[in-house]
């Protein structure tokens, strides 16, 4: 029982950063029914960056994570504005322009950081809480009550503000959007803008608990999109129960079949997407290709 | 032209007296050699430049850069400049291949690297094929296995790490209830069997026995059923950062006995993802334990921060041997390449940082590990 609920418990709080970033793979692709395969790179500035001003700056760990979040989310912007000519009108084009951005970050992340990573000591020095024998993390509540805010925060956007409303809108249908007046290219902005703030929230949250080097935006990433896909592609709570799935589904595994854990999570998980395609929530919001 | 040409008989000659004197060599594998005397001496280092096991990378460019400069400084090996070429192998064995391969193409007579024996294993063939001696700092006794004539190793392997660390833990501490972690990477999965063969040589069984693979990230299930057995020591064998990794989680558990492993556990990567406090009393088998060990390692650490403006750490020392052993090679064989260069690196004695090399047949030339413990952030030697 404490194997069983220790288990859980690790699971949980990997899966709480999975879910952050499956939240910026959805909230593009139903934005823009596009897949962004820059989304793990961009995790990994977003983990340098909230590293490096935490660190080198010796600014507050909640002050460099807002910084890390809108530098990112301006890299965001800029990766949108390059694609947008492309929007519409050539898609394979727009996603190789993606993978192609993934390439050129990496890049960069190794001329401006190096080739070798960092430690970030826990801002929450605290000793972890024990109940009934089993051990909890003072920072993995953390990470649970800030990746529940921004799910929260991001709900509220899309459903209750003009804005988000908006973003609903070219999602359904682009072109009904645009004959009210909505502007398209400046959703698909914001969305990317977005995307790339939650992917650094992601980064700079799971820095911590991880090491920061190039390589581990790759696995997160994986992982992330394995996230969407498993909760329903595009759908914003199937984002949240898929990160959740997937941490304690890795977790679980890695206890059971000890080497073996990564392929038998993935037979899982492809058990799961034959069964059900459409993922658990199963919303289609956006079919464009 | 005709100083070329006396040159170039004069080399072939002496390349010759090497084979006649070995009386061994493959047909054919030393043709290439007098063709290219003149020129920079072309040295491949194969390291992963980039991803998670970079910091290998780097540590063993620093280590060999070093012991060129030095001899370049001195006016290189007949007169001739050495080159370093840097590949990068991102520790992926299909990218090795690929650069053996390009390696071979660009007419480097000799490779230094790589850190990780996977990928060493993976390009072993292509350079024994091409006739390239190739230093490695991989320590997996998979290496052995591969029976190339040109491969060896700039350290010991890890049945040589693990053996004396059994020895250490069990017949010296007294401690008989070990739970080991590895994971089931080509390195971990070399640190299982070597450990668990010399615990049950002593007939010791683990009390667990868990395996973890390269790219976890939470630890919890493994850890926790380690905890239930109430282990008096950990043995650790993953790679540097995922080292880390378990040993922090460990803590936040309440894990509380030490970790033993290693040269990975002996390195400033291990130390800082862990954190220093939670490293402290780790139990690291290493041939190289710091850097205040002689005046050899002094002096080398003295040239080392001068040079790179960090601290030297094993991996740097390790390369900067094996970059030594190659070249005093090539300096003892005239500039030979194939068969009569692997030749002269076996032959070679050289007294280096982790200790005296002599080649064996098997291409290990070093069988000694020390012992130490991570106190106040510090690997310092064991007490008794």
């Amino acid at each position: 029982m404490q194997v069983f609920l220790q288990t859980f418990i690790g699971g949980v709080s990997l899966g709480a950063i999975y879910a952050l970033v499956a939240l910026g793979f959805s909230l593009v692709y139903r934005t823009m029914g596009l897949v962004n395969f820059a989304h793990g790179n961009v995790v990994t500035v977003g983990a340098y960056l909230a590293s490096t001003f935490y660190l080198s700056t010796k600014l507050p760990f909640a002050l460099a994570m807002l910084v890390a979040i809108l530098l990112t989310g301006a890299i965001g912007l800029v990766i949108e504005r390059v694609l947008r000519p492309l929007e519409n009108r050539d898609f394979d084009l727009m996603l190789i322009g993606t993978i192609g951005f993934g390439i050129v970050l990496d890049a960069l992340i190794i001329m401006i950081w190096g080739a070798t990573g960092r430690a970030v000591p826990s801002p929450v020095p605290a000793a972890p809480l024990e109940l009934f024998g089993v051990r909890i993390r003072t920072y993995d509540l953390v990470v649970l009550a800030i990746a529940a805010t921004a799910t929260v925060l991001l709900v509220f956007f899309l459903s209750r503000t003009k804005r988000g409303a908006a973003m609903q809108a070219v999602a359904m249908d682009h072109e009904a959007a645009t004959a009210v007046g909505i502007h398209v290219g400046r959703s698909n902005a914001v969305a990317f803008m977005i995307g790339a703030g939650l992917a650094a929230l992601a980064g700079g949250l799971v820095g911590p608990l991880l090491y920061v080097s190039p390589a581990m935006g790759g696995a997160l990433g994986i992982k992330g999109f394995a996230a969407a896909i498993l909760g329903g592609f595009g759908s914003i709570p199937g984002a949240v129960v898929g990160g959740l799935a997937i941490g304690v589904l890795d977790s679980f595994t890695a206890g059971h079949f000890q080497g073996y854990s990564e392929l038998v999570t993935f037979l899982v998980f492809t058990v799961i997407i034959v069964i059900r395609p459409t993922g658990v929530f199963g919303e289609r919001t956006v079919n464009r290709a | 032209m005709s100083r070329h040409r006396a040159a170039a008989s004069i080399s072939a000659v002496a390349v010759l007296a090497v084979v006649l004197a070995t009386g061994c060599s493959a047909p054919g594998a030393d043709e290439k050699s007098a063709a290219d005397d003149t020129g920079p001496i072309k040295i491949a280092v194969a390291d992963a430049q980039s991803g998670q096991l970079s910091s290998l990378g780097a540590w063993e460019l620093k280590g060999a850069r070093l012991a060129v400069d030095e001899w370049n400084k001195a006016g290189g090996i007949n007169g001739r400049q050495i080159e370093l070429g840097v590949f990068d192998t991102q520790a992926d064995p299909t990218i090795g291949t690929n650069l053996a391969r390009k390696i071979a193409s660009e007419k480097y007579i000799a490779m230094i690297g790589t850190a990780e024996s996977a990928v060493t294993i993976a390009m072993a063939p292509i350079l024994k094929q091409e006739a390239i001696p190739n230093i490695t700092s991989g320590q997996s006794p998979g290496l052995v296995a591969v029976k190339s004539e040109f491969l060896f190793l700039n350290g010991p392997t890890s049945t040589t790490y693990d053996e004396t660390l059994a020895k250490y833990i069990v017949d010296t501490q007294g401690i008989k209830s070990i739970a080991l972690i590895t994971n089931n990477g080509s390195f971990g999965k070399g640190e299982h069997d070597a450990f668990s063969k010399a615990l049950s040589a002593r007939g010791v069984t683990p009390v667990a026995d868990q395996v973890v693979t390269t790219d976890q990230k939470d630890f919890s299930a493994a850890l926790t059923t380690i905890r239930q057995k109430n282990p008096k020591v950990i043995f650790l064998g993953a790679e540097e950062v995922e080292s880390g990794l378990i040993v922090k989680q460990a803590r936040d558990l309440g894990i509380t006995v030490p970790f033993a492993g290693a040269a990975p556990q002996g390195t400033p990567v291990f130390l800082d993802t862990a954190g220093a406090a939670n490293a402290e009393g780790t139990i690291v088998s290493s041939p190289y334990l710091s850097n205040d060990v002689s005046e050899a390692s002094k002096k080398f650490a003295a040239a080392y921060k001068a040079a790179y403006n960090e601290e030297a750490e094993l991996h740097g020392a390790k390369a900067y041997d094996g970059t030594q052993i190659m070249l005093t090679a090539l300096k003892n064989s005239n500039v030979a390449t194939g068969k009569p260069l692997a030749d002269a690196i076996r032959a070679t004695k050289y007294e280096g940082l982790l200790g005296s090399f002599a080649y064996d047949e098997t291409g290990v030339g070093i069988f000694a590990t020390s012992i130490g413990t991570i106190s106040n952030g510090k690997l310092v030697p064991a007490a008794g």
